[in-house]
């Protein structure tokens, strides 16, 4: 730098810094602005790098997807206006016309197939977790502006759905995008109806409306995302009118925010929480008797199962732990979603049959175990085990809690160090969980991916392979409530709770629609008319 | 050449702390966890996603190879990728270190200011009422938790009253590359809570010890010699008292900044003031190791200069620290 641009540098600073004392004073909220504070840290603004809600739900203002999800989880056109099966193995999908990117460059079919590869081809782990949903695309390709035909590996019925977690990207000019050039922001353009303005990492995220924009017009000029993982800062937030929206509110703080005159909305999440066992084992650790000698793992005892499953107080968890802001649960996803089954409803706690049973299956005196789960991560985790584990004593069954961090948790559990623990499991679809969690595990699919404690039922897989098979509708939706009511007599886990994501939303916002899968947008507020 | 050997020393002591904490952070660290968990999505990965970035962060690796690793990286100036935010872990550190430089400033200032000043009046008055008020204030002070008074200043400041923020950082006014907060009014406003949390308990402290050193001093015979000269009790004060009592004050003082830089996580976690504090526990919560190891390197960096800063002030106050060095 020579002494002049010095110099003009430093008068730049200097009139900005004027400039800055000037405006600051003024800028207070207008009515079209939205400060929201969410928990989400967005770690890149590249939206392949990870398909954690934490980046898609800030990035999914700016790019969009060829196909969304509603609030029942029910598909509807995205980028893609229709869609259809042609043959067993391809897929046939019309894309919107007269759809701009926030450069002005058209979004065509072209761009589908450059965002496929590029998660298909291009990136590298640890970036790779949207390859789980182009793993079954054999082929993809554009057969006119608005056309894809995409060519699959075998049936797969589920590939408009695998489709609305992939964010479109624009082909450049230049071969594919590195993570680090959209990180840089320089060339962030989507086809989503905000456009990217500014973005500090673990800080802030800054959108301004897209004019152009091919929907209904945003309703909000600016929205400024400020990232906030402290619940109690987020509420403080909200409350003192600093912020519009707060995301992700702790049940214990609604009644103090509705006292503020803050309303909030909540949603039973796609999810479950539950307890796993370890069944690939005959010896397992932290399983005991009363003298403390080790037992063979009493897990594998269906009736034992059973007992704990009974003696679970979920009524306790929901309206005491969760103060409300849970829904007991007998199966994956909340009664009622696609996929559920209307058989499975969950019990109140049985102690005096749990205890025959347990007496039945070999221990009239119950057993010494240690419950462990991650403490902190979900609404009612490190609470819930205690719960349990007091319910589980009015049996005989002396359960040890232990809640540590995510991350130890994680990496105890993958090491074989837990006998029973507490586990979790979201998707876009039922299936998704009921793959995931209790098919039998097999790198070679990727099945059975969180089957931490090795489940396996022949004739399940077999069922659930089939299920899969049928397109989306109601045969597909009754056989996957069928084998949820078949597997779940054997009682492979116990399902504990469905928790609530809770918002909460000030005066200038009259109406926040909340997403079961637990996204924060703002296209989910309706301004307040001014 | 006395000058050279003292540096030079200095230096050697700077090395090697520098070295200490690098493997402590980094053995440390490894030992909580793995990182794959939270870089992988765990309700989705298959083991195969879990393997391939196992490897390609090279945590397959021995420990003492990934150590070997680190060093070969460190000597050509990098601390290695963000697992998480997949930017390099020193430039992210940087970024976010005027935020939290700002904030201890500003909060150092204020304490060493109204400190000095309170105790100052204290210790000129033993005994009296309002001498009596400032001593138990300072306990109260000291023992409250700065999580509490964090929460209490949002509730008070912002909540109730609505003057204030109750987090963030505000607009920001960039300059050699670098965001300021407190040139804006805006920004300014943002940094009064925060800042207060950081530097309440520094008040107490610094009170408490120029109320102490002005007792000790007002005894001292030179005192009555001057009153005897009759010099003004103002110049005795200013001239005579505050430097006497200003060593173990700078001393606190440095301690207290470093201590801020480094460490404000709780205020800063509270108040979302995106800082060193905050990115070191987030990170630490995601097991980031290249963040932790480079911000925990940066750390000692700043305890090293602090210290070397605050013998430099001895030297410049009291003549004897001169003459012994």
């Amino acid at each position: 730098m020579n002494f002049t641009t010095r110099v003009r540098a430093g008068s730049l600073s200097v009139a900005s810094v004027l400039i800055a004392l000037f405006t600051a004073g003024f800028t207070t909220a207008a009515a079209q602005d939205l400060r929201i504070a969410t928990s989400y840290k967005l770690m890149t603004l590249d939206p392949h790098f990870s398909t954690l809600n934490e980046n898609s739900s800030l990035l999914s203002h700016i790019f969009e997807r060829l196909v969304y999800q509603d609030e029942k989880l029910a598909l509807q056109p995205g980028l893609a206006t229709s869609w259809k099966r042609v043959s067993d193995t391809r897929w046939e999908f019309k894309l919107r016309e007269n759809v701009r990117f926030h450069d002005g460059s058209p979004f065509t079919a072209d761009d589908v197939v450059y965002t496929i590869e590029r998660i298909r081809n291009f990136l590298k782990p640890p970036s790779g977790g949207f390859q789980a949903y182009t793993k079954g695309i054999a082929s993809v390709s554009a057969t006119d502006p608005t056309t894809v035909v995409i060519e699959t590996v075998g049936s797969q019925p589920t590939l408009p759905l695998a489709l609305s977690a992939i964010f479109i990207l624009p082909r450049g000019t230049d071969g594919f995008a590195t993570t680090e050039k959209l990180n840089a922001g320089t060339s962030l353009v989507g086809t989503g109806p905000y456009k990217f303005k500014a973005w500090r990492s673990g800080e802030t995220l800054d959108l301004t409306r897209n004019d152009d924009y091919w929907g209904q017009r945003p309703a909000w000029s600016n929205v400024s995302f400020r990232i906030v993982e402290s619940p109690a800062a987020r509420v403080a937030a909200l409350s003192a009118g600093d912020v519009d929206i707060a995301d992700f509110v702790p049940a214990r703080d609604v009644e103090t925010l509705k006292q503020r005159g803050a309303k909030v909305e909540s949603v039973p999440a796609a999810r479950l929480n539950f307890f796993q066992f370890e069944l690939g084992k005959e010896a397992v650790p932290g399983v005991t008797d009363k003298s403390d000698k080790a037992i063979a793992n009493p897990f594998l005892d269906a009736r034992v199962r059973k007992a704990l499953a009974m003696a679970v107080d979920r009524n306790v968890i929901v309206d005491k732990i969760l103060s409300g802001y849970g829904t007991a649960a007998a199966q994956f996803f909340p009664n009622g979603l696609a996929g559920t089954s209307p058989n499975l409803a969950p019990q109140p706690a049985r102690y005096e049959e749990a205890k025959a049973l347990l007496a039945e299956a070999g221990f009239p005196n119950g057993f010494k175990v240690v419950l462990n789960g991650p403490a902190g991560r979900y609404p009612g985790d490190g609470e819930s085990l205690q719960a349990v584990a007091q319910s589980w004593a009015r049996i005989g069954v002396a359960a040890r809690p232990v809640g540590v961090p995510f991350s130890v948790f994680n990496t105890k559990r993958a090491a074989g160090e837990y006998s029973i623990w507490y586990g979790g499991c979201s998707g876009e679809a039922v299936d998704v969980c009921l793959e995931a969690v209790l098919k039998s595990p097999d790198n070679a699919t990727g099945a059975g991916a969180l089957n931490f404690g090795q489940y396996r039922n022949p004739a399940y897989d077999e069922m659930l392979d089939k299920a899969r098979t049928v397109d989306a509708g109601l045969e597909r939706d009754k056989a996957l409530a069928e084998l949820t009511d078949f597997v779940m007599g054997d009682e492979p886990i116990i399902p504990l709770y469905h928790f609530h994501h809770i918002s909460g939303y000030g005066p200038r916002v009259t109406g926040y629609l909340m997403h079961p899968r637990g996204w924060t947008t703002a296209m989910q507020a309706k301004p307040a008319a001014n | 050449m006395g000058l050279f050997k003292v540096i030079a020393g200095r230096l050697y002591q700077a090395f090697l702390l520098l070295a200490v904490m690098s493997l402590v952070g980094f053995v440390g660290i490894h030992s909580v966890g793995n990182p794959v968990y939270n870089i992988v999505n765990i309700d989705t990965a298959t083991p195969e996603d879990i393997r391939r970035a196992t490897e390609l962060l090279g945590l397959d690796q021995p420990l003492w190879r990934q150590y070997f690793v680190f060093i070969q990286n460190l000597a050509t100036g990098s601390f290695g990728i963000s697992y998480i935010y997949h930017q390099p872990a020193f430039d992210l550190v940087l970024s976010k270190l005027s935020a939290t430089f700002e904030l201890a400033a500003f909060a150092m200032i204020v304490a060493t200011l109204t400190g000095t000043g309170l105790g100052l009046l204290a210790g000129t008055r033993p005994g009296t009422r309002i001498d009596r008020i400032i001593v138990a204030a300072t306990v109260y002070a000291l023992s409250v938790p700065s999580f509490w008074l964090s929460m209490m200043l949002i509730l008070l400041g912002a909540v109730t009253t609505g003057w204030f923020p109750s987090g963030g950082r505000g607009s920001t006014v960039e300059i050699l590359g670098w965001d300021w907060s407190f040139l804006t009014i805006d920004g300014l406003r943002h940094l009064v809570l925060p800042a207060l949390a950081l530097a309440i308990p520094n008040i107490a402290l610094i009170a408490r010890l120029a109320r102490a050193g002005t007792v000790e001093v007002q005894r001292a015979d030179f005192v009555r010699f001057c009153l005897a000269k009759g010099i003004s009790d103002r110049r005795i004060l200013f001239r005579h008292t505050l430097p006497n009592i200003s060593l173990p004050i700078i001393t606190i003082v440095g301690l207290q900044f470093g201590g801020m830089l480094a460490f404000a996580v709780v205020v800063e976690s509270i108040f979302a003031w995106p800082g060193v504090g905050k990115l070191l526990i987030d990170s630490i919560q995601l097991l980031d190791r290249p963040v932790v190891v480079a911000t925990l390197t940066l750390v000692a960096l700043t305890f090293v200069v602090l210290n070397a800063t605050v013998d430099l002030l001895y030297a410049v106050l009291d003549p004897r620290v001169r003459i012994s060095a």
